[in-house]
């Protein structure tokens, strides 16, 4: 069994509003400093993705893509020192302002590309969206570019005797799905899957790892083949003017008392 | 534009706010209704030409294959420039797919749309609500994933009655493979989070699942819902359906109180239509007090009781 996990580069998504800048032109964030981590549900995928593998047992294996900037070394080497058995870059120039399509594009080449080198994918997992741009679109297309079913919105998966039995989360609660590889999944947080600690080993390995970096044409890609479907005109930072009234009183009785006198008198309770 | 906007059963309401807004900026509308036609009487008053349902029996164990399979039929016999989702685990599932087939631009999490110069800008938040995005797809056909209850949308639409069609056509043979083999409703006693007039949920600050009895008590001394942040979620304190935030769901009651929540960005921005928050912290350097209109800076074991027991008193709940 061969996962593939995709993890994704992002601005740190805890940058608190008012230091939130946005350069109008490139439209994209500029805030000097910013960190920049694991996408949360992609390091949640990898988790579920390292759990199974450990369930299967056996050669089982997960590999660890990211598309994106040289920078994104960082978070693939993050993996392996997570224990992930490999890890690939893909970085182009050629992949500016990328749409989902176009990422779900180069994924699917991406596992063409392991099917060739006799390393075939047997399942592909993605963070249910990632935590900057939030499409929450990559994994169903990238399904359908491969012919793949995709199971969204998964928390939880186990190996069963002809497949794999697959937990998603829905509105109401939770239905879970059987199913054989090849497919996607997207994955949603719960308790079980966790991003773990690196052991000190297992880091110091991966700072001495090997990333490979494709580029499209390694991938048999062109330019054309990664054209967005669409375009982000206007990135506007949103502004919420607030002034919040602290609720004083000398015991926890005396503040639950003026609060509760408050939200009467505007008439909200 | 030529619109579909595509409903399913125990989601009527999403779906009515996308056909008025739609008939509101003036575009013919179908409906592409999954569940039984006894149902669509919810948009008898929304202004919608045509209205198909279909209730296969494959929606059951194929949510998503049998659902795809006949909106890929629908949209081959009649094209439409606009088909829009409603943003639950079903059109976040499905549109993806269906945009994908019909070679479509997606946009996701829309909260609304304006026309200029003859093309349709959507807008929609990103970066945890930190920024918004102002979006025109290039492709013949759109595809839209709305945010439930955010779109500005009429009441009701003065129309003519709309032609209901029901579908029995079975779709094509459906893998075995993925299908689904048991479904668990995880139902609360109080009202549905992202319809409740107040919220009261609980984060990381609660400390333990059984601590979180407590802010369960204040949710149902105000009949409200509980929620939770995603750490409470994470710590498996509270189930995941209770997650409020840029996942899990976008509440917008009129008022939403954070117990124990610092305000991480992931959580504000599933109740930023919150339109009055109170929040009780420990720390009054938290982030959640910066979009609170009430805030009590304490620890919520001392303030919850007094708080409990007045409401109880005043709502004989």
């Amino acid at each position: 069994m061969h996962i593939l996990v995709c993890v994704k580069e992002v601005i740190d998504p805890e940058i608190p509003s008012s230091a939130f800048r946005i350069d109008a032109a490139t439209r994209t964030p500029d805030v000097a400093g910013a960190a920049y981590v694991t996408s949360v549900f992609d390091a949640n995928a990898l988790e579920t993705g390292l759990k199974l593998r450990d369930a299967i047992g056996g050669t089982a294996s997960v590999s660890v893509l990211s598309i994106g900037k040289k920078s994104a070394e960082l978070i693939l080497r993050k993996a392996l020192g997570c224990s992930a058995n490999a890890a690939v870059l893909v970085a182009d120039d050629a992949i500016v302002e990328p749409d989902p399509a176009g990422i779900a594009t180069t994924i699917a080449a991406v596992v063409r590309k392991f099917a060739r080198e006799g390393k075939p994918v047997d399942l592909v997992l993605t963070g249910r969206q990632a935590a900057d741009v939030e499409h929450g679109q990559t994994g169903g297309m990238l399904a359908e570019a491969l012919g793949w079913p995709a199971l969204t919105f998964v928390s939880k998966m186990h190996p069963t005797a002809d497949g794999i039995e697959a937990r998603r989360e829905v509105e109401d609660g939770h239905m879970l799905v059987h199913a054989r590889p090849p497919f996607v999944v997207t994955i949603t947080n719960d308790e079980t899957n966790q991003p773990r600690l690196a052991k000190v080993r297992d880091v110091m390995m991966s700072n001495r790892a090997k990333i490979p970096a494709w580029s499209l044409a390694d991938l048999e890609l062109t330019p054309a083949d990664v054209t967005p479907r669409v375009r982000i005109l206007e990135l506007a930072t949103s502004t919420r003017e607030n002034r919040c009234e602290f609720i004083d009183g000398d015991s926890p009785a005396a503040k639950a008392d003026t609060l509760v006198a408050r939200l009467r008198e505007l008439k909200l309770v | 534009m030529k619109t579909l906007v595509v409903a399913r059963s125990g989601a009527t309401f999403a779906a009515r706010k996308m056909i008025l807004a739609a008939r509101a900026a003036g575009y013919p509308v179908d409906v592409l209704f999954f569940g039984h036609s006894d149902e669509v009487g919810a948009f008898a008053d929304c202004g919608a030409g045509e209205i198909l349902t279909w209730n296969g029996a494959a929606l059951e164990t194929h949510p998503s294959d049998a659902a795809l399979a006949m909106l890929e039929t629908v949209c081959a016999q009649t094209p439409r420039e606009l088909i829009l989702f409603a943003g639950d685990s079903a059109g976040r599932d499905w549109a993806p797919r269906l945009a994908w087939r019909l070679k479509a631009g997606l946009i996701t999490e829309c909260i609304g749309w304006s026309e200029a110069n003859g093309r349709v800008a959507f807008r929609r938040p990103v970066y945890g609500g930190k920024a918004i995005a102002t979006i025109v797809s290039d492709t013949p056909v759109t595809i839209v994933v709305v945010q439930p209850g955010t779109l500005d949308a009429p009441e009701a639409a003065a129309a003519p009655a709309s032609a209901v069609r029901t579908l029995v056509d079975d779709v094509a043979v459906l893998p075995a493979w993925p299908q689904v083999t048991e479904r668990v409703t995880e139902s609360g006693t109080g009202p549905a989070l992202t319809d409740a007039r107040i919220v009261v949920s609980g984060g990381r600050g609660i400390g333990s699942a059984e601590n979180f009895a407590l802010v369960e008590e204040l949710a149902r001394a105000l009949d409200a819902a509980l929620g939770a942040s995603r750490a409470a979620v994470d710590e498996g304190w509270v189930p995941a359906t209770l997650q409020v935030g840029q996942t899990g769901k976008s509440v917008r009651p009129e008022v939403y109180f954070a117990v124990g929540i610092s305000g991480a960005s992931q959580h504000l921005a599933g109740m930023t239509a919150a339109k009055n928050v109170v929040a009780i912290n420990t720390n009054g350097d938290a982030p959640i007090f910066g979009v609170s209109r009430f805030g009590i800076v304490g620890d919520y074991k001392e303030v919850l009781p007094p708080l409990v027991s007045r409401f109880k008193e005043l709502l004989g709940n």
